[in-house]
């Protein structure tokens, strides 16, 4: 046996690589089943209506149309609940008597070919009542406002609360009171792969048993989905569920995803097409549109109303955060998403006052899910400005500032909780250090200004939950891991190789790890919030001292020996006082006439909220804190008010670093991917419709965007240091970052998101900082970082570079 | 499958080296004709109006919207999708090879799209610099946010390329010296 070398802490690579730059893996889209049929959607114009009629006869007489299926086929229909839903199951499968926002599934055109249903859905003719409807989470929220859903009276989609010390109090002795409403709007994930599935019932159930007629329900078949899904059980167990199955008797498989960033979370057209599928008795296949992607799930916008106490030396003595988030249509995650929301709030500051609001309205625009930095850039977006304008106003460097007021080792935080692993500080040097903070400014051309923010974030991750994995070894010594978390493009099939190989000493090259489906990878909450690597590898310790000891066993049993007696080493087995009766794990195997040996490995977080009073939250809201910050150098136009970001550095605390080369894609991909949110990215509706559902209006980052000085890095601990995942921890920090860096060039505060050039030139004009227009010269306010007076010696390095 | 009712064309062009005749439907776009009729995966639709480039082929050697071309639009010409950069023995191009030794890829739901749109540029201005092939890829959309990687990847191929020239001018040189010992 050679000496086994650590594979954790290298750029292990993922194993389809080449196939990924060549083009030929798989994704779900590209996956088809004899006998497909195809559907397109019907989907809502109005956004609020009552549905009178659906006239689907033109469309039924077309030659090659199997169907169309609309909600009708699903009431009343026997052993079918036509609703699904994450926490609450609001949502139908095909709207059902009313629509709720533009683009929900009214009808579903099943035929021969794709071109076929997409003709025919053109003649389905949907006659609708128009109802009031109301976009804005505030006015949903108020008196008299349109209802969407009866049975939730005022269209509440969620409402926590907590008060930790006296907010008033505090509030009223304190020497400086500083307030502001900071706004995001509603945003869209856009995976380049559209949500696409197939669903087939199938005779044969899929433990091996033939159907038994009705007893199981649907013909005793069992149902067999592709999904481009992140959550493969979420899926299974909505599905079985509405259609009254076993679970075992929904079969859900998913390949590599092209992107999620959690638009593929939860529970999304899967319901759909299986209810196609089941009418149209046959397997069928749906493809989102563009636009449909757009209308199927998108970021939830938030008003965050944010109150900060602070004494004459700069530390926070009171914070009162109200936050209103707008759900969408249709709940999904929305009433426990609102709870985490609730303890992402008030920042990763030391708060002895503090009092949390969160809130969630339904309004008729698009569902709303968790969304890269989920529930967390909204709020970060606002205390990480205010705390530049607080900067500003009482005259210490944002850094300094920060310095005096971020948590520490054993804190007590907002949910009373102590604090442990706290890394703040060490996040804030590194992130000034890399976007040289204390550095000067470099000269800039005329109309041009430059200045430097960042921006830092605490987020909790999804607690509780499950990961199980199951750990085989073969006859041949190859060692097989079956999870269900999801690949999309993270590498965690690499993460989970190298853990896998590097825990039990072998051979990366000796370990697969499939792709998830159901009836065989075990149950994972899901692949989301950046907690799979954690989890998983907690799963996957688990699993690894239970195949150490049934490997033993297993020896013992053959030698006659007390198990006790033998080791187990990389690969192999032997006494321990006779090294040369060692044995390879094959030769054990096959020894002992087993086709494998499996164990399963469990990880399971049991911490939770206490919310039986949902006004007092309190407890541990995490399994382990997320940590980042996100920090940038920005150059303004302050002619046109576009806003370009030159360098920009993003971190995290990595606990330990699998491969630093994912970690480092994480960190980078954060920046890119938030450069849309905080500059361009956001839906628009004008009188309750999207008018933006494609990409030549929705903008998207492209590679001309990409700072020219982007670096990342990932704070690390030592070998014993837990692992993290990583995925979103330098995107909240990204927007306050580019807007207090805004503000540090100009004093121009923007405090609605995206950035767009009309705002920032609107604010310019507010804070006087608009070009001379006979002159162009520009006013001397916009050469005095952050208003603070340039002459203080605690404001940044880089003010004299504009003086 | 050829709807019944609508007309179609037989149209013949070169694939990857190869002739695809196929009877598209009139007006089906080139992506649906190459996906659903000829076992090509590696350009995907996105957008389905042109702008994020996933969908991205070369006709006659300049990259184009697969999802905007009519099928009946390629008739005679030459179409190379990513499976056609791969030598017989599994070669791969250079820009490929480029970004497999850049990690450029992260979903890679975008990448053979964004390889073919390189060597396209490549194709087009043998002396283009870094610079330039960045601007060539401002239609190629990436989400993950895998573009500082594929920039790197275009830097690197890019200083190879040059040294390469540098090293074959100076061989030409050489041989010019041999022929013309003057």
């Amino acid at each position: 046996m050679t000496a086994h070398t650590s594979v954790i802490g290298t750029d292990f690579p993922v194993r389809d690589a080449r196939d990924r730059v060549t083009g030929s893996i798989r994704f779900v889209l590209d996956h088809a089943v004899p006998d497909m049929a195809h559907a397109r959607l019907v989907t809502s114009q109005l956004p609020h209506a009552r549905i009178r009629s659906i006239d689907t006869d033109a469309a039924t007489a077309m030659p090659g149309v199997v169907t169309v299926v609309t909600g009708a086929d699903l009431v009343d229909r026997d052993g079918l609940d036509p609703y699904f839903g994450d926490q609450r199951a609001d949502q139908p499968a095909i709207a059902i008597d009313k629509v709720r926002h533009v683009g929900e599934p009214v009808a579903v055109v099943v035929a021969d070919s794709a071109a076929t249903a997409r003709e025919a859905a053109l003649r389905v003719v949907v006659d609708y009542d128009p109802l009031d409807h109301v976009v804005d989470a505030e006015e949903a929220l108020e008196l008299g406002a349109p209802t969407l859903h009866d049975a939730h009276p005022g269209n509440d989609c969620g409402a926590w609360g907590l008060h930790r010390g006296d907010v008033d109090a505090a509030l009223a002795d304190a020497d400086h009171v500083y307030r502001g409403t900071w706004t995001t709007p509603p945003g869209s994930h856009v995976p380049m792969e559209p949500h696409v599935c197939i669903a087939r019932w199938e005779d044969e159930a899929h433990d091996g048993r033939t159907g038994n007629g009705d007893d199981r329900g649907h013909g005793g078949r069992s149902l067999h989905v592709w999904s481009a899904a992140q959550s493969p059980h979420a899926v299974r167990t909505a599905l079985s569920g509405m259609f009254g199955l076993p679970e075992d008797d929904v079969r859900v498989e998913v390949g590599n995803l092209g992107g999620a960033y959690g638009a593929k979370g939860q529970v999304k057209i899967e319901p759909l097409v299986a209810c196609a599928a089941l009418v149209a008795g046959r397997p069928v296949r749906l493809e989102l549109d563009r636009d449909e992607v757009f209308f199927t799930i998108g970021r939830h916008a938030a008003v965050v109303r944010l109150t900060t106490g602070m004494d004459a030396q700069g530390h926070i003595v009171a914070r009162d955060v109200d936050v209103v988030y707008n759900a969408g249509a249709y709940a999904v995650t929305s009433p426990g998403a609102t709870r985490q929301a609730l303890v992402r709030a008030p920042g990763p500051y030391r708060l002895a006052n503090v009092r949390l609001r969160s809130r969630a309205a339904y309004t008729n625009t698009v569902p709303t899910g968790p969304f890269r930095g989920a529930m967390t850039a909204q709020v970060c977006f606002a205390y990480e400005s205010q705390l530049d304008d607080i900067a500003a106003d009482l005259g210490i460097d944002p850094v300094e500032l920060r310095r005096r007021n971020l948590l520490r080792e054993g804190d007590v935080f907002a949910t009373g909780e102590e604090l442990e692993d706290v890394h703040f500080t060490s996040l804030l040097d590194d992130a000034a250090t890399a976007i040289g903070w204390d550095e000067p400014l470099p000269a800039t051309a005329p109309g041009r200004v430059r200045g430097r923010g960042l921006g830092i974030m605490l987020k909790s991750t999804i607690t509780p939950s499950r990961t199980e994995v199951r750990l085989a070894v073969d006859t041949a010594g190859r060692i097989r891991l079956d999870s269900s978390s999801v690949e999309m493009g993270q590498g965690v099939t690499a993460t989970l190789v190298q853990l896998v190989a590097d825990w039990l000493e072998v051979d990366p090259d000796l370990v697969d790890v499939p792709a998830p489906d159901t009836a065989r990878t075990p149950f994972d909450t899901t692949t989301s919030s950046s907690r799979t690597t954690f989890s998983a590898g907690a799963a996957v310790r688990d699993a690894i001292a239970a195949l150490r000891d049934e490997l033993a066993a297993l020896a013992a049993g053959q030698w006659g020996c007390d198990r006790d007696d033998v080791e187990v080493d990389g690969g192999t087995v032997m006494r321990r006082a006779d090294p040369a009766s060692a044995v390879t794990w094959a030769e054990l195997v096959a020894a002992s006439g087993r086709d494998e040996v499996l164990v399963d490995g469990v990880f399971q977080s049991r911490d939770e909220l206490d919310s039986t009073d949902p006004m007092d939250v309190h407890g541990r809201a995490t399994v382990h804190w997320h940590q980042g910050a996100a920090a940038v150098e920005v150059e303004v136009d302050v002619e046109t008010g576009r806003v370009t970001v030159e360098r920009a550095h993003g971190n995290c605390w990595a606990g330990r670093v699998v491969s630093p080369l994912r970690v480092r894609q994480q960190n980078q991909g954060c920046i890119v991917f938030g450069l849309g949110p905080a500059l361009f990215e956001q839906v628009v509706y004008e009188g309750g419709q999207f008018t933006n559902p494609n990409l030549s209006e929705y903008l998207l980052p492209s590679i001309l965007d990409v700072p020219r000085d982007l670096t990342s890095s990932a704070l690390e601990g030592g070998p014993d240091s837990e692992l993290h995942g990583v995925g979103e921890m330098a995107l909240p920090g990204l927007a306050p970052a580019i807007a207090n860096a805004l503000f540090h060039a100009t004093g121009a505060r923007v405090r609605d998101l995206p950035l767009t050039p009309e705002r920032v030139l609107r604010a310019l004009r507010e804070a006087g900082a608009t070009p001379d227009r006979a002159t162009g010269t520009i006013p001397e306010r916009a050469s005095d970082p952050a208003g603070t007076g340039a002459g203080d010696p605690t404001t940044m390095g880089g003010a004299s570079a504009h003086a | 499958m050829p709807d019944p009712e609508v007309a179609t064309t037989k149209v013949r062009f070169d694939l990857n080296g190869s002739v695809a005749a196929v009877d598209a439907p009139i007006g089906q776009p080139l992506l649906t004709t190459l996906r659903e009729g000829l076992g090509i995966r590696s350009a995907r639709g996105t957008c389905g109006v042109g702008v994020c480039g996933t969908c991205t082929v070369l006709v006659d050697g300049r990259a184009a919207s697969a999802c905007l071309l009519m099928t009946q639009q390629v008739d005679g010409r030459e179409v190379v999708t990513s499976e056609g950069l791969v030598g017989d023995h599994g070669e791969l191009d250079e820009v490929q090879d480029a970004f497999l030794g850049a990690n450029a890829f992260q979903c890679s739901f975008c990448i053979p799209a964004m390889v073919l749109t390189v060597r396209a540029h490549l194709d087009e201005h043998p002396d283009a610099d870094a610079e330039d092939v960045r601007e060539a890829l401002a239609g190629n959309l990436c989400r993950c946010g895998s573009y500082p990687e594929i920039l790197a990847a275009v830097d690197e191929l890019v200083a190879a390329r040059a040294a390469d020239d540098v090293a074959a001018r100076a061989a030409d040189d050489a041989a010019v010296d041999r022929e013309d010992p003057r």
